[in-house]
């Protein structure tokens, strides 16, 4: 199956040489293509099973079988040891047949470990990070933009920190050409602060800012970016900062707001404003 | 000089003539130059260049806001917003340089006096001055006559609280402009406080400027409203001036200099096109001066809001 894949990839096909129900994928989707296919898992949670048949034809693997990366379904109706096999096992690793190294690196990563030395749930696999049936190219308008939503899921705070920077603000505002979560961290072998292969560690981060910003020295790359401004734990002197800025401004207001409302009353009161 | 009240002249107190006046008169020069052309052009570079910062600067500390959001894609988006920016910027950098070369000039005029009546240096005339007008504020004394000088109290506070903005909001710019060069000297935290300065500042600014100092001295003070001519005119009648900065009028008689400032007024076609310039700036002024007090409230909200 892993040499079929690779075949297929190689050669220049289009998706109307290859049409999705060629294979046995047309047999898959008349029961995955039903809007309302699913199960309840074992945790008592509701699961969708369907397959977005558009979004699947649209993604880069749409000349793929659903076999090449579901491996192990056979049966017309799955066998719980080919469901156990899927989830378990296949699932994690399905990719690793044509991205060996993308895999390499993500099973060295944080999340890598997590999940398949773990076993951590929560933790992403290439699924949750890249899409299953509708994926795209990492190059593909657009893909950028899915980073930021993929990461908040589990950095909240983080996501939250990172738009009160300049690359967020710009980010939000449409420039997709600023940074975001993957361009400093990585993407797929993302590793701890304390790492000293991270990209962030304290011997890679001036070399991870410099990728945009020419000459950063370790001075440069000492700036506060995930730092929350009214929190005394994220930076006690920023927050400092940050509060003797509002106190001065919500005092000068007050008093300027004053100022201009009683000479506003009183001029009007004595009748200033009236003209000839 | 014999005053009442400690120096708060009553409403109405009349001046005695002075023979310059009646010279003056007779030469036609029937008007008080406030400001030079010099200044009256700094003035305007920095109205614009200021308007441009506050435009292009505000979408992106509010970029969470629709509005921001929406504002921002007009402009032509980060990348457009950040060059008018930075190009105003060095506009209003232009305008401190040469404001500075001024205030050189006539430190080397005056021989070094650079304090003293008729200056930005605040004395306790301007102290009594706003005591009297919180008296009259809270409703403890009639309204007072302000003994002015050339800059009442309101004046020069504003000066001075300008000039501390311009300076840390050029500071910061420049620090974040060239974060690398910063870098060489400072340790990266210096970044984050420009930011939290450059930000918090941009505010205080535009409250101050906008909603809550300048435009309200300049155009919605009863004396003013609905527009103070000096800065856009260059020419006042002189009763006018007489009565509204008493001492700069008398000091420039006792001095001898009263001849300096007087000019002739513009002729009646230059008035009527200039009354034309003066009501759209007015208008303009007002409309914004709504649109950014409702600003500053919804901020205050969010401010308070947030504990």
């Amino acid at each position: 199956m892993a040499l079929l894949a690779v075949v297929v990839l190689a050669a220049p096909a289009s998706a109307a040489e290859f049409p999705l129900s060629h294979g046995a994928n047309g047999r898959c989707l008349t029961c995955h293509a039903q809007p309302d296919l699913g199960t309840i898992t074992v945790d008592g949670e509701r699961k969708s099973l369907t397959v977005a048949e558009d979004a699947f034809h649209q993604s880069v693997h749409s000349r793929l079988d659903c076999t090449a990366c579901h491996s192990g379904f056979r049966s017309r109706e799955h066998t719980v040891a080919e469901k156990d096999g899927w989830y378990e096992q296949a699932k994690l690793t399905a990719c690793s047949d044509c991205h060996a190294d993308q895999f390499a690196m993500y099973s060295g990563s944080f999340h890598g470990g997590l999940v398949m030395g773990d076993h951590d749930k929560r933790a992403p696999s290439c699924a949750d990070c890249h899409g299953s049936h509708g994926i795209i190219s990492n190059e593909s308008p657009g893909f950028r933009e899915t980073v930021l939503p993929m990461c908040e899921q589990c950095h909240e705070e983080k996501a939250g920190t990172f738009l009160d920077t300049y690359h967020g603000k710009s980010f939000r505002m449409g420039e997709t050409s600023t940074a975001v979560c993957t361009d400093c961290h990585g993407h797929h072998k993302i590793l701890p602060q304390s790492d000293p292969d991270s990209t962030i560690s304290a011997q890679n981060v001036a070399g991870t800012c410099s990728q945009c910003h020419e000459h950063a020295s370790s001075n440069f790359a000492s700036f506060l970016v995930h730092v929350d401004r009214s929190s005394p734990k994220s930076s006690i002197w920023v927050w400092l900062m940050e509060m003797s800025h509002s106190l001065l401004i919500a005092g000068l207001f007050l008093f300027g707001g004053l100022h201009c409302f009683f000479y506003f009353y009183r001029g009007l009161r004595e009748g200033l404003y009236h003209r000839d | 000089m014999t005053s009442i009240d400690g120096g708060i002249r009553d409403k109405g107190a009349a001046l005695e003539p002075a023979p310059q006046v009646a010279q003056a008169t007779a030469a036609g020069h029937t008007h008080f130059r406030r400001f030079s052309a010099f200044q009256r052009w700094v003035h305007f570079f920095i109205m614009v260049s200021f308007s441009a910062l506050v435009l292009t600067g505000m979408p992106l500390k509010y970029s969470d806001q629709a509005w921001a959001q929406r504002w921002m894609g007009i402009i032509g988006g980060v990348q457009s917003a950040g060059m008018i920016h930075r190009f105003a910027a060095l506009i209003m950098v232009a305008c401190v340089i040469s404001m500075l070369g001024f205030f050189a000039l006539i430190l080397i005029k005056s021989k070094g006096h650079f304090w003293g009546p008729g200056t930005m240096v605040p004395n306790w005339q301007d102290y009594r001055d706003l005591k009297a007008m919180i008296g009259w504020f809270v409703g403890r004394r009639s309204r007072p006559h302000l003994q002015l000088d050339r800059y009442a109290y309101y004046e020069k506070g504003e000066f001075w609280a300008a000039s501390a903005g311009v300076t840390i909001m050029c500071v910061t710019g420049a620090m974040m402009w060239y974060p690398q060069l910063t870098t060489r000297v400072f340790p990266g935290i210096a970044l984050n406080f420009a930011i939290v300065n450059h930000s918090g500042g941009a505010l205080l600014a535009m409250g101050f400027v906008v909603v809550f100092w300048h435009f309200f001295h300049a155009h919605l003070r009863p004396e003013a409203f609905p527009m103070d001519k000096a800065m856009y005119a260059g020419g006042l009648p002189l009763e006018e001036y007489a009565h509204e900065r008493p001492l700069e009028y008398e000091r420039r008689i006792r001095e001898g200099t009263l001849d300096e400032v007087l000019v002739a007024p513009v002729s009646e076609t230059r008035m009527k096109v200039q009354n034309v310039v003066w009501w759209i700036i007015t208008g303009a002024a007002l409309f914004l001066w709504a649109v950014f007090t409702l600003f500053v409230v919804w901020v205050g909200s969010l401010w308070i809001g947030s504990f």
